[in-house]
């Protein structure tokens, strides 16, 4: 499949166009705004042979692509949500041309007005908790040497034991923090956590989540978020943000 | 000197997986039949098929 395609970044109410001139879409294409009746799709235009079905899976693969088209999807939805409330779609949603999308857009209008009512005022940011150890485990060669096989087993039943306190230690914790965090929120969502292959953070972590908060609160919830790194070993609280309501994107009538 | 380099490393690619958490698994999906999106492709097996071949291409 090849030729022009409509590239969707986000659902917003309608807004002044001429606010985006400075920000290119995917491939640097021009943004325009898609709207009818008080909604409107931010779109560019790409190139459909990029984002057909055979080609995206081997696109997808390729890291640098995908870097490249997740910033560039990123810097729209940053660049709309900096003027006005926005529903981020998807990356990588793609119709064959205006008159597609615009269809679809119809079809949104009640759940799109409602999710942009729970975003007005809002943003999202990223809290991630690590498992940082208080201090280095206990060298290997410390412990006594098992005497006889029943010793031996008695310590090794003695680690399982511990292992299995120290994981429910870690998910009791993570639970609390989210639990804090969540009564300063409108909203929170917990998202699988991070493997440490792919983050490149050598501790395991035990929550990734994410909050929507009111503008209002956001210095308050810094505080809080402040407190609970006082409270872990360094390193262990990461907050990230603020990020546009990525994660809290739901169009339920979809 | 290695230790900042590595530092700013595993930053940019802490963030580059904070994005595609957000990017690749949340954000509006819409169906229907002329879409292109990408709902339809497994994207925790994309998104770890590649960075982990990144990972294993990273000559450090």
């Amino acid at each position: 499949m090849n030729g022009p395609g409509t590239y969707l970044y986000a659902v917003a109410r309608p807004f002044d166009e001429g606010l985006l001139a400075d920000v290119r879409g995917i491939g640097g294409g021009e943004l325009r705004l898609l709207g009818q009746e008080g909604l409107t799709f931010v779109v560019s235009t790409v190139d459909l042979g990029e984002f057909a079905p055979g080609l995206l899976n081997k696109n997808l693969e390729d890291l640098n692509w995908l870097e490249r088209v997740a910033r560039e999807h990123d810097s729209v939805v940053q660049a709309v949500a900096g003027v006005t409330s926005a529903v981020p779609l998807r990356l990588g949603t793609v119709y064959c041309d205006d008159e597609s999308a615009l269809r679809r857009l119809a079809g949104l209008r009640p759940a799109a007005l409602a999710t942009l009512d729970v975003l007005t005022g809002r943003e999202e940011w990223g809290v991630k908790l690590y498992a940082v150890p208080t201090r280095p485990p206990a060298e290997v060669g410390a412990a006594a040497q098992p005497g006889s096989g029943l010793d031996y087993l008695r310590q090794r039943r003695a680690a399982l034991d511990r292992r299995t306190l120290e994981a429910r230690a870690a998910a009791d914790e993570a639970d609390a923090v989210f639990e804090r965090l969540r009564d300063i929120a409108v909203l929170a969502r917990r998202h699988r956590p991070q493997d440490p292959v792919l983050s490149g953070v050598k501790h395991p972590m035990l929550l990734n989540a994410a909050f929507l908060i009111d503008r209002d609160r956001v210095a308050t919830f810094q505080a809080a978020v402040a407190a609970l790194a006082d409270e872990h070993p360094e390193g262990a609280v990461v907050l990230t943000g603020p990020w546009p309501a990525y994660s809290f994107a739901t169009l339920d009538d979809a | 000197m290695t230790e900042t380099l590595d530092v700013a490393t595993s930053m940019r690619q802490t963030s580059l997986v904070d994005l595609l958490d957000r990017v690749l698994a949340t954000g509006v999906v819409l169906a229907g039949d002329v879409t292109l999106s990408l709902a339809g492709v497994d994207l925790v097996t994309v998104h770890l098929r590649a960075l982990i071949t990144t990972v294993r291409e990273d000559p450090t």
